[in-house]
C-alpha cells in the first residue's frame, strides 16, 4: 500500500480519505502553542467534484489514491452511454452520462478528453480548457448592435448554453472557456 | 516542499525597515536592554515537538530563551533579543526554518504583566504605521474551546489540538490573548492549579506571541526536561541535551515574565501579505 506522509503533501496529489479518492487542493502546515504539527488541508473529491476539509497530524500516513488520467477521445453516444477511444491502446470505454454532467453537454466527436480512472474504472473527465463549437441555435441577431455588455443565450456543441454578443449568429463557430461555465471569448478564426 | 519566491518589493523591506525600527524603539523606550545570544548552542530545545537544526557538534538555537535566562540570572532585569532562530521540519505560509523572534523578559511581573507589555508594543508599531490596534479580548484557553468547538470538546489531549485546529484557531479574528493553558502544556512556564501561566496571543487567525509567568523551580525543569526526552524517545527522536546551566539560572533568577513574539508574522499581518516568505529575503 502506498502511502503519502504529511511531509510529502503537495497540491494535486491523489489520496484516499474514508475509502474515496480525493485531490490535494490545499495545505498549510500549523503546530499551535506547544503541540504536535498538524497539516490542515482541503481534499476535492474526485467522484463529485465537492471540497472536504482534512487536518492530518504530522508524520500521519495517507494512503495514495491508484488514479490515472488517460487521454481519450470521444467517439460517440448511445442511450445514456458515450463512447470513448484509449489514443494508446486504441481500447474503447463507455462512460455513463451521470459522472460527467456537465462536461457532457461540452463533448463534440473526435475530442480528446482526460479520464481519471480510479481502481481501473472512470470517475471523472477533464475537458479541454478551449473549446470550438458551432452555435446550433440563437435568437437572430440585431443588425448593427454592438453595444459592449448586451448578450444573448446561444446553444453550443451538446447542449450547452453560453452568453455570446448580440451580433453572434446561428451556425457561427465561436470559442469559450470551459473552466467558466461556458464563457465566451471570441469568434473562432477558420 | 520547496518554496521559491522572487524578491520582495521594496515596499515591504521598506515597511519591514520601520517596523523592527519601533520595535527595538519601544524596547529601548521601555528600559530593555538588547543582549546578544550564541545561536549555535549546546542544547537548542526543550519541547518534545521542537527539531532543533545540526551544526557541527552544535546545534542552532530554536529561541534565545536559554541564553536569556541566564542573563537574567545575572541580574539584569529588562532584557531583549530580536534575531533569527530556526526550527526544522516546520515549513508552509506560516513557518520557515529559519525565522526572526523577538524576545524580551521583565523581571518582577508574571505573564500579565507581559500582556500589558506587549499590547502596548503593538499599539505603539501599529501607530508607526499609520494603523491602529483593535481592541484586545481576554480568553481562557477553555473559554476559547467552548466558544468555538464546533464538536464536544474531546478528552484526549491531541484530539483537543485537532479541534483547536480546525475550529477554533481560524476564529480567533480580532486580537485575543489566550490564557492559562493546560498544565501539560507548561513548557517553561508556571503551573498554577490545573493551568499554565501561559498566554498565546492571536491576530486574524495567527498565532503570534508566546508568553509565560517563568518558572522558578529547578527541579521541576529537569523532572520536564525527562518527561520531554521520554516523549522523544517513544517518537523515535533523539531526546534534547540537557542544560545544566539552564537549570542553574532558572533557580537564580528572580521572578519574571517572558514572550516571544514571531516579527515576520507581525510584518506579514500589518503589511497585508499572506506568507511570511514573501516579508524578507529567502535563502
Amino acid at each position: 500500500m502506498a502511502t503519502y506522509s504529511t511531509s510529502e503533501f503537495k497540491n494535486g496529489i491523489k489520496i484516499l480519505v474514508d475509502g474515496q479518492p480525493f485531490q490535494m487542493v490545499y495545505f498549510q502546515f500549523v503546530k499551535p502553542g506547544k503541540g504536535t504539527a498538524f497539516t490542515r488541508t482541503k481534499l476535492k473529491s474526485l467522484i463529485n467534484g465537492s471540497v472536504i476539509e482534512r487536518t492530518f497530524r504530522s508524520g500521519e500516513k495517507v494512503e495514495v489514491a491508484d488514479c490515472e488520467e488517460v487521454t481519450m477521445q470521444y467517439m460517440y453516444q448511445d442511450g445514456d452511454m458515450y463512447n470513448f477511444m484509449n489514443m494508446e491502446s486504441y481500447d474503447q470505454l463507455a462512460i455513463p452520462e451521470g459522472i460527467m454532467e456537465y462536461e457532457v453537454k461540452w463533448l463534440l466527436e473526435g475530442m480528446e478528453v482526460e479520464v481519471m480512472m480510479y481502481n481501473s474504472r472512470p470517475v471523472g473527465i477533464s475537458l479541454p480548457h478551449f473549446v470550438d463549437a458551432e452555435i446550433t441555435y440563437t435568437e437572430p441577431g440585431i443588425k448593427g448592435n454592438t453595444a459592449t455588455g448586451a448578450s444573448k443565450p446561444a446553444t453550443v456543441a451538446n447542449g450547452a448554453v453560453v452568453q455570446v454578443p448580440l451580433f453572434i449568429e446561428q451556425g457561427e463557430v465561436i470559442k469559450c472557456d470551459t473552466r467558466e461555465g461556458g464563457k465566451y471569448m471570441n469568434r473562432s478564426k477558420e | 516542499m520547496p518554496i521559491s519566491m522572487g524578491l520582495p518589493p521594496a515596499r515591504v523591506l521598506r515597511d519591514r525597515a520601520r517596523i523592527l525600527a519601533a520595535l527595538r524603539g519601544w524596547m529601548h523606550q521601555n528600559g530593555f536592554m538588547e543582549v546578544q545570544v550564541p545561536i549555535a548552542v549546546q542544547s537548542g530545545a526543550l519541547e518534545e515537538y521542537l527539531e532543533p537544526l545540526a551544526l557541527g557538534e552544535l546545534q542552532l538555537h530554536t529561541s534565545p530563551e536559554f541564553a536569556l535566562k541566564r542573563v537574567l540570572s545575572i541580574g539584569l532585569g529588562r532584557i531583549y533579543w530580536m534575531g533569527p532562530c530556526f526550527r526544522g521540519e516546520e515549513l508552509g505560509p506560516h513557518h520557515s526554518t529559519e525565522f526572526t523572534m523577538l524576545e524580551w523578559y521583565r523581571v518582577g511581573c508574571g505573564y500579565q504583566g507581559i500582556a500589558d507589555d506587549l499590547i502596548s508594543l503593538l499599539q505603539s508599531i501599529t501607530s508607526a504605521l499609520g494603523q491602529s490596534l483593535p481592541s484586545v479580548e481576554r480568553l481562557t484557553w477553555q473559554q476559547a474551546m467552548e466558544r468555538h468547538a464546533r464538536v464536544q470538546i474531546p478528552n484526549d489531549p491531541e484530539e483537543q489540538m485537532r479541534v483547536w485546529v480546525n475550529d477554533v484557531e481560524p476564529r480567533l479574528q480580532s486580537p485575543t490573548l489566550v490564557m492559562d493553558y493546560p498544565a501539560r502544556d507548561a513548557a517553561f512556564s508556571t503551573i498554577r492549579g490545573q493551568v499554565a501561566e501561559r498566554f498565546e496571543f492571536y491576530w486574524r487567525g495567527v498565532e503570534l506571541a508566546n508568553a509565560f509567568t517563568e518558572l522558578l523551580d529547578p527541579e521541576e525543569l529537569r523532572s520536564r526536561w525527562a518527561a520531554s526526552a521520554a516523549t522523544r524517545r517513544e517518537l523515535g527522536r533523539d531526546p534534547h541535551p540537557e542544560d545544566e546551566r539552564l537549570a542553574q539560572a532558572v533557580g537564580r533568577h528572580p521572578y519574571a515574565g517572558g514572550i516571544a513574539l514571531g516579527v515576520d508574522r507581525l510584518v506579514m499581518l500589518l503589511l497585508g501579505t499572506q506568507d511570511i516568505h514573501q516579508t524578507r529575503i529567502q535563502g
